[in-house]
């Protein structure tokens, strides 16, 4: 138990560090941020991963082992005390936690403590006593929330080691494969469903998954709902701006693309001369000094920022406006069609099923560990009639002494103030 | 209905100040019927807070949980709804007057920000969103309460006045008790906070945990309450330590609610 408990806290540090230092970022980033030693320590200790980190993990098999023996070896006396918990011999033998003598009637203390009927039942020598017990199931509320938690821990894990991530972008008409799995998404359709106000309400994409065998699958997908196709689900993550990009040589159409912002074309009989289409402005603004700005979503001035390569080397860079032309030797390029493209998310993990049980199982475990307290009330007879009163109640400590307390007839604070001090 | 809810809300922190004027004044005249009072007070406020949270959520047509003032009033409004739940469970009115000022400035907090409606970006509206703050304002108010509970304890310690503090004060282990009641009611209620942030964010995002430092806040909250379990189960360990680790259960609470979308960026920034 001492280690568990130095086990929650380092993980709880653990935890904060990896939140306080910035994750993923350089040597450089860092020495910048601090200095170069922290950065160097940052680096050492793998703080710029913390989460992925050998010691992270670590402190997690530690307490994945201890909950997996914690729950193993108390297991056979959990079966034993959930059966003692209703056997009235073994709740006779008890001395009680609570106890009031001389009691008329008992049976309406069972009943305002809410304990099920009693049974009727024999102490060793003889006496007639009735015994109630409920909530037994309390009695694992700690062993369901280890295992909860265990089930969490593994099945986040075996996710990361295994999951796949794909990201598919394009506007409708276009098909893209995904990865290497074979399946390609062909968008059909893509919808930004705006407010009054201009706001985005949703985006929604239609799409069809082309499998390997050529069997195909269609759904909608918007922000929020997903959809499940070829084991694989698929969320609409995004959106940014394509265009059409025309080049002509000579005056004579040579080629034609649609680009997403950020993606560049490569002329198709020059491959050493290359077009980056960077970033696109639908109502475009430039203030001196500063850099390109977009004044609202609507198009209304399109500017398409560019820049140009030969060889690799950076030539030219410039905002082209709807209908300007950008002209290099005999190529003409001019860029068109401004739509938005949908950026599809595509995700493969196959242990999100057993993460999600280990979180539900957790909540079942703490539910049973906090609000079904297990309770035994007996009373034994005494020569003259009347009844001794006993209760347990492991959980409920002090509060269930009170109820108890109060249940049957004994008034508030009499037996409290006394136990102090 | 907006414009309701505005005056409403005013009423409602001038209501809760009140309140908190008469419980002090009970703690210090030491009159039963300042008390009774005070309660009632803060039951009146309680439910023109309610009716100001109903307003708020007519006026945006949705859940009024989905930015900073709306968190920070649901919050205040959390943290008065388990109070009150506590202080007639365990008979317990001296717990308002020490609840009564933490309520007090998250409702001020909540005065701070920014009152308008906002239309909600797409992630945001998920059904989820609803399930994930809701619980999250009953955890929050759990362990306001179980913060408060801490103070009370250790000052109890402290203080000499045996005579007013024997009658309104629950002894050490029934306060000991009380405390754990209102970390297990929070820490339940966190883990469905979580839960269901995981799910949501499953569906918006495509990944179920991301070490967001929201999300890896709230784990180090849940971790440093699950800790104060143990600790608690050891013989030795109840009442003084585990009243000291409750408090700091609610720093991180804090830290998690405010600290984290003042220092660190990340997904969450906009809530
Ligand atoms: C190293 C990991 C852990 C170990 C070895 C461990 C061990 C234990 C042990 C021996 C008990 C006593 C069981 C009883 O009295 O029936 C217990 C109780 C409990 N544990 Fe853990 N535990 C660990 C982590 C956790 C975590 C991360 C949680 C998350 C919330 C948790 C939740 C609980 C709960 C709810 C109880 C019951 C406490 C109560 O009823 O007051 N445990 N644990």
């Amino acid at each position: 138990m001492r280690f568990a408990i130095i086990l929650l806290v380092v993980l709880a540090l653990a935890c904060s560090v990896g939140s306080l230092v910035t994750q993923g970022q350089s040597y450089a980033w860092y020495a910048q941020r601090y200095s170069e030693r922290t950065a160097a320590l940052i680096l050492a200790l793998h703080l710029d991963d913390a989460f992925h980190s050998w010691w992270f993990i670590l402190i997690n098999a530690f307490l994945c082992v201890n909950l997996l023996l914690c729950n193993l070896l108390r297991l056979p006396s959990l079966i034993a005390r959930t059966r003692a918990e209703a056997d009235p011999r073994a709740i006779l033998a008890g001395k009680g936690a609570v106890s009031v003598e001389n009691v008329a009637a008992p049976e309406p203390v069972f009943q305002r403590l809410r304990m099920p009927k009693p049974a009727e039942a024999e102490t060793e020598d003889g006496t007639p006593a009735l015994v109630s017990s409920k909530n037994r199931a309390g009695l694992w509320g700690a062993w369901v929330c280890h295992l909860g938690i265990l089930l969490l821990i593994v099945g986040f894990s075996l996710g990361q080691m295994t999951q796949k991530q794909y990201a598919v972008y394009g506007v409708p008409g276009q098909t893209r494969p995904v990865g290497d799995t074979g399946c390609a998404v062909s968008i059909d359709d893509f919808d930004i469903g705006l407010r009054a106000d201009d706001t985005v309400e949703q985006y929604t994409a239609r799409i069809t998954v082309l499998g390997p065998d050529g069997q195909s699958e269609s759904a909608e997908i918007s922000v929020n709902n997903p959809a499940r196709l070829f084991g694989m689900k698929f969320y609409q993550n995004s959106t940014g701006w394509a265009a059409t990009v025309r080049v002509t040589e000579g005056g004579e159409p040579l080629q034609e693309e649609i680009l997403c912002a950020g993606e560049y074309l490569q002329v198709a009989d020059k491959p050493d001369l290359v077009i980056d289409f960077n970033a696109f402005y639908p109502d475009y603004v430039q203030r001196a000094g500063a850099m390109p700005e977009t004044a609202s979503g609507q198009l209304n001035n399109p500017g398409y920022l560019y820049s140009v390569y030969y060889q690799e080397q950076m030539i030219g860079m410039n905002v082209l406006m709807a209908g300007e032309t950008l002209t290099i030797d005999d190529y003409a390029v001019t860029f068109s069609e401004p739509q938005p493209y949908t950026m599809i998310q595509i995700k493969e993990d196959h242990f999100t099923g057993v993460a999600l049980a280990g979180g539900l199982v957790t909540m079942l475990g703490l539910l049973l560990a906090f609000y079904v307290q297990p309770a035994r009330v007996w009373a034994i007879r005494q020569e003259d009639g009347r009844w001794t009163l006993r209760g347990e109640s492991r959980k409920g400590g002090a509060i269930f002494r009170d109820q108890f307390l109060r249940a049957a007839g004994v008034k508030d604070g009499e037996n409290i103030a006394e136990k102090e001090e | 209905m907006l414009q309701i809810e505005n005056t409403l809300f005013t009423i409602v922190m001038l209501i809760y100040f009140a309140a908190m004027i008469l419980y002090f004044a009970f703690i210090a005249a030491r009159k039963e019927g300042l008390a009774r009072a005070a309660v009632a007070l803060q039951c009146a406020g309680f439910a023109l807070h309610t009716a100001a949270l109903v307003c708020r959520g007519i006026g945006a047509g949705r859940l009024p949980l989905t930015n900073q003032y709306e968190f920070a009033t649901s919050f205040a409004w959390g943290l008065c709804l388990v109070s009150l739940a506590f202080i007639f469970w365990y008979k317990f009115t001296v717990l308002g007057a020490f609840a009564a000022p933490v309520i007090f400035l998250i409702i001020g907090y909540a005065a701070m920000q920014s009152k308008a409606v906002h239309e909600l970006m797409p992630a945001l509206r998920s059904n989820w969103l609803g399930f994930h703050v809701s619980t999250a304002i009953i955890a929050y108010g759990a362990f306001g309460v179980s913060f408060v509970l801490s103070i009370i304890f250790l000052l109890r310690d402290r203080m000499k006045a045996r005579g007013f503090l024997d009658s309104h004060i629950p002894n050490r282990e029934k306060l000991d008790a009380i405390s754990y009641r209102s970390v297990s009611l929070g820490l339940l209620f966190l883990t469905f906070t979580i839960v269901t942030g995981a799910i949501w964010a499953e569906r918006a995002w495509g990944s179920y945990w991301s070490w967001d430092p929201k999300e890896t806040w709230s784990l180090v909250t849940w971790i440093v309450y699950a800790a104060y379990l143990h600790l608690r189960i050891r013989r030795g360990w109840q009442g003084r330590a585990a009243a000291i680790f409750a408090a700091v259960g609610f720093v991180c609470v804090m830290f998690t609610y405010v600290g984290v979308n003042t220092f660190l960026p990340g997904i969450h920034s906009y809530a």
